[in-house]
Order: structure tokens, then sequence, then C-alpha cells
């Protein structure tokens, strides 16, 4: 006999399962939820604002357009840089990434619905090779969910995709010799973008759960089953 | 300063803002705190018709007690229009404010990162009215990339009954929202403000255009008219953006402060009519509301109009219009809050704001054009202070009558180098 597990029940044992203390090694812990979030298609995701377009750099070193990654599937994109060690910044995403990729592959459709988008603010030092090595398997097609990182040749191009999302960035200088610190700063934002490419939700840490974001992806399918 | 896209790389490392609260009372979305000195006060101006240019207007005070120009005005910015300026935020990046009058619909939208001390109007939204219905804006919360808009009234009656408006920063219009009127709900609006930890929208109620544009001694005579006040408060389900429940706060529930202590289940606001703080609370899964406390004497109508939450939650500033009063009120326990200390700073006084260590308050004078006293009464200025934990002391004053600007309502912290630097 075989058993259906729905996504929200695979979270829940994956989540378990990372809360385990020979899981933290690991992962950080998921942020706790502290209320139970509304079931999804009980509520709309507005369409904030289009998903922005710009040229961007794969794995093998191909530049190509973003909207090849933000188009024709559900996408979850998110910013790094792979230096970055703040716990509420880029961990706690590929955590959450990490736990939803989990709870995907363990839930058959919702294969192929669903794409994740790791870009990196860092043209400087994330090259495609040090990303290669910063995903490590995870770039690897995986069961029904394919996981991307990309970074950008340069500022130049990196800036209109950061300001056409908002992702906030700031580069701190020193004040006494007016020289970059190296150091950077910004405010975790995660995005979940519809195939159509329109912005649907932005994640700050306080509501980047696993269970929020697969309820919204949901929210999106059951939307787009609706629309058929 | 904020690196040129022509820039060659990007220098990186270190940490990433953990979004947490402003300095005390704004949204817990904007991204940069002032932990240490601001530079600037931001003054939204209300426009007197004969006073200078007539013209409500962003007025920047420098607050830096090391500038040269400490306590001055370093720049002010007029919208050339008179709409009952009222109040103001940050988007959720600090880099810009929106602002807006409660006569109008329109929205001026301030670059504050190019230059702190000089910010430009860089877009005005129009819109509100004919996309949601909904008149007077007055709370400008930041969301993630989105802006929610509390409102006063509405186009039809201009009474009470009004809504929420989402836009995205780029100033278009998202969704509206109306505020409830089942479930005891009188539809009416006034401040918002979150707690994303526990999914929690919270609303409060105050009267619609036909009572706040009229002069207050023509009104308070007007029974009719005085039923019109708001007495709810309103519980959201912050996600899905749909009230679950709705309390009785009579007496207009005005601004809304969550605690900022981690851990902190609660909200504080204040009741100007009857002059009561209430108390709005998570017990068990439900969430109520319960009169905690009294301010000043409530049969002579202080009428407190604005508080200010110290970042630990344990310390509430109350501005009283009718006295000039500004009081303290030890919170440590949020169910019986306890009145410390009391000043008279001004002949009539509204707002009040906090730097982010409490050390120092600012405060400004006016209510409402129609609302504000007469002849000498009518003070108008922004008054800075130190806060010893035990006295207030006046360090600056910027006299908004002899400077020609208008009346001083709302503030916002600016700082150099927040953009970057």
């Amino acid at each position: 006999m075989s058993v259906r597990r729905s996504p929200q029940a695979a979270l829940a044992v994956l989540l378990a399962a990372l809360a385990a203390p020979w899981a933290l090694a690991h992962h950080a812990e998921p942020p706790a939820l502290d209320f139970t979030p509304p079931p999804p298609g009980s509520y709309v995701l507005h369409r904030i604002m289009p998903a922005p377009e710009g040229r961007i750099v794969g794995l093998d070193g191909r530049v190509e357009r973003l909207s090849r990654y933000t188009r024709g599937q559900i996408t979850l994109l998110g910013f790094i840089y792979t230096t970055c060690v703040d716990p509420q910044g880029c961990p706690l995403a590929y955590q959450v990434f990490d736990a939803l990729k989990e709870a995907i592959e363990a839930t058959p459709r919702l294969h192929g619905k669903v794409r994740f988008v790791t870009l990196s603010f860092d043209p400087a030092r994330d090259t495609p090779d040090v990303m290669r090595h910063y995903a490590g398997s995870r770039a690897v097609e995986g069961k029904g969910l394919r996981w991307y990182f990309l970074t950008t040749r340069s500022a130049r191009e990196l800036m209109p995709i950061v300001d056409g999302f908002g992702q906030d960035v700031v580069v701190a200088y020193d004040r006494s010799s007016g020289q970059p610190r190296r150091e950077l700063s910004h405010v975790l934002k995660v995005f979940l973008i519809d195939p159509a490419g329109d912005v649907r939700e932005v994640y700050s840490s306080m509501f980047l759960h696993p269970q929020m974001v697969l309820n919204d992806i949901e929210t999106l399918l059951l939307e787009e089953a609706e629309a058929r | 300063m904020r690196p040129s896209p022509g820039a060659a790389t990007l220098i990186l490392a270190g940490a990433a803002f953990a979004a947490q609260a402003d300095e005390t009372c704004n949204s817990p979305y904007i991204a940069k705190l002032i932990k240490g000195q601001e530079d600037f006060v931001y003054v939204w101006t209300l426009g007197v018709e004969g006073v200078g240019d007539g013209s409500d207007k962003l007025v920047t005070v420098d607050v830096n007690p090391k500038s040269k120009r400490y306590g001055k005005v370093v720049h002010t910015v007029s919208t050339g229009a008179r709409v009952e300026a009222h109040h103001m935020g940050f988007t959720d990046d600090r880099r810009r404010i929106w602002a807006g009058g409660l006569a109008d619909n329109r929205i001026w939208v301030f670059d504050i990162a190019t230059d702190p001390a000089k910010p430009r109007i860089v877009q005005t939204i129009s819109d509100l009215g004919d996309k949601s219905g909904w008149l007077g804006p007055h709370t400008y919360y930041a969301m993630p990339n989105r802006m929610l808009v509390q409102a006063l009234s509405n186009t039809k009656d201009k009474g009470g009954r009004t809504g929420m408006a989402l836009y995205n920063n780029q100033g278009k219009f998202i969704a509206s929202y109306a505020m409830p009127t089942a479930h005891g709900g009188d539809g009416y609006g006034y401040d918002l403000a979150v707690n994303p930890a526990k999914n929690v929208l919270l609303t409060s109620s105050f009267t619609g255009y036909a009572n706040y544009m009229r002069p207050i001694g023509e009104l308070m005579k007007d029974g009719e008219a005085m039923k019109k006040f708001g007495a709810t408060m309103a519980v959201w389900d912050l996600k899905a953006m749909k009230p679950t429940q709705v309390f009785s706060v009579p007496g207009a529930p005005l601004e809304i402060r969550w605690s900022l202590k981690p851990g902190d289940n609660w909200a504080v606001t204040a009741a100007a009519l009857t002059s009561k703080l209430w108390l709005v609370r998570q017990e068990g899964k439900a969430w109520v509301a319960k009169e905690v406390g009294t301010i000043g004497d409530p049969a002579k109508i202080p009428l407190p109009v604005d508080i200010s939450i110290t970042r630990d939650g344990k310390g509430l500033w109350v501005n009283t219009f009718m006295d000039g009063k500004t009081r303290y009120f030890d919170m440590s326990n949020p169910e019986a809050p306890k009145q410390t200390y009391e000043k008279v700073t001004g002949k009539q006084v509204n707002m009040i704001s906090q730097s982010w260590d409490g050390k120092r308050v600012y405060i400004t004078s006016s209510l409402l054009a129609n609302w504000d006293k007469g002849g000498d009464d009518n003070e108008q200025f922004l008054r800075g202070f130190e806060w010893n934990g035990k006295e207030l002391a006046q360090k600056f004053e910027v006299d908004f009558n002899k400077e020609k600007l208008g009346r001083a309502h709302h503030m916002k912290l600016g700082a150099k180098g927040l953009a970057g630097g």
C-alpha cells in the first residue's frame, strides 16, 4: 500500500529532522512560526511588480537573460554572496531553500512546477567557479526541481537587477579613510515569482519560513488551476 | 553613498541587516536603524495662508549637536499645495518618504537617500481616491517592497468609513481593504501597526473628513457629529489581510505601538476622547483589549494625541494636546502603566518622537489646522530635548511661526550615510 504524503506533511517531517541535534551541524534551526498560517487558496497574492530583466551568467559561464530563469515556472529567487555569514541573512535563506527543496521533491505533484534561483550580488568574487563550489550537489538536477546558481559579469550588470527587485545593498565605508571596508549590508529578501514573471510575495527574515513559502506556492498553483 | 553601476567591483563581507524595528515607532520592515546620533529631523509641515509661501512642506532640521547648524532649518521643500499635511512614512529601504494630507488624496514621495540634508520630491501619487474610494491618507506603513496606506475617510460621503490601500514602492496601486463593519466594526480607521512574528496587523479608528476638517469648537457643540468618532480596534490576519477580531475601544483610539522587546506580545494605544491607555495583548490564541490606565484628568479632556514607546517596551511617552504636557509612563507591567514624570513642553503639543537610545526626544505642536489653538497659544515649533531618565531638558527650538514655515506636525529621523557609507 502506498501512502500519499502532502507537502505540508513532508515539510513537517523535514523540519523535525532539521531540529535534531545531528542536523544542526549542517543546518541552522528554522525560525519558529508563532502562528498558524492561513491555508493555501484562502488568500490572494497580489501582483506586486514585474521581475526585472537583466543579464546573468550561469555556472557554465554563458551570459543569458535573467527572464529565462523567472518565467514559465513558479520561481523562488534570493540574493546571496558566498562569504555571507550573518545567520539572519544568506544562511537563513539557504536553509529555507534546502527545507523546501526536500519537501517539494517528496511531493510528486509539485515536480516541474517550481525552480529556485540563487543570484550572487558579489560579481567580483562569486565567479561561476566559486558559485559551482558553493552550490555543490544542489546545482545537480534533482527530483522534480532545478536549483540555478547565477552570477553577473560586473556591478554594472548587477545593479539594475538589484535595484529592480528593490533589494537594498549598502557598501560600508571607513569614515576616516573613505575607503570601502570590505563590508556589505543587505536586508534579506526572497522573491516568489509567478510563471508570468510577476513578483507575488517578498519575504523578509521575519516571514521567510518554509511553511509560509509552501502555502504560497500552493496558492499560486490553485490560482493557475482555477484559471484553466 | 551608493555604489555606482559603473563601479568595477562590489567589495563585500560582513553582516546583513536584520530587519527589526526602526527607532521605536516605525514599521519593523524598515531596513536601517539609526542607533547612534541622528543628523536630521524631517518635519512634515502644514502650510498656512499668508505665512511664507503658504504651502505644505517638508522641513529639514539639523539635530546633530556637533554640527555648526545644530537646531537650525537647513532645507525646505514645498509641495505647492495646502492639503492639511499630516503624517509620513519611510519605504522599507528607507530611501524615500511618503507624505500626504488629510484634505486631499495626493501623496508626495521624497527622495532622502541622494542627499539626506536636501530631500526632494520625485513623485506625486494621485490615484488613491479613484482606485480605492478612500480619502485622507494618514499612516504610511512600510511592507517589503510595498507601502500600506491607512486612510481616514472616503470620497463618497466624507464620513468615517474608510480603509487601507496597498501600493508598491514605485507608486503603483495594488489593492484596497475596507475597515471591518461586521462583528462590531464601525468601519473607521486611523493607525495601523504590524507584528510579523504573530502575523498580526492591528488597526485603530478616528473620524472622517466631515469632522476633522471642522473647527474644533463648532464640532464639540454638535452632538450628532461627536457620535461619529471611531470606537474600535481590529486584529487582522496580516498574511491574508482579513480582519479576525474587533474590539470595543471607546473614544477614538489613535497611535498604535507594539512593544519591541523580543517575545513580548502586546501593543498599546491611547484613546483621545476618553484619555485612556488601552492594552492589546495575546492571551492564549486570542487577542484581548483592555483599559489599563488613565492619562491626566479625563474630565478635563487633555486629549492624548501621540505616544512613543521605548525600544525595550518599558516606557511610554504621551503627549496631551490641550494642557501641553509630555508624560512618561512606566510600562514594566503593561497591565498597569504608572505615570512617573510630566512636564509642560508647550502651550499645545502633538507629536513626540525619540531616538533609538531614548536619550533624545523631539516634540512638535500642531494637531490639525482647525483644531490648533488661537492667538498666543498657537505656538508652532519643533523642540529638541535630552532625557536623562529623570528630566527633559530642552536643547533647541525652531519657531515655525517666526521662520514662516507653518504648523509643525509629523517627524521622522534622518542620518547621513544611511544609503551607504
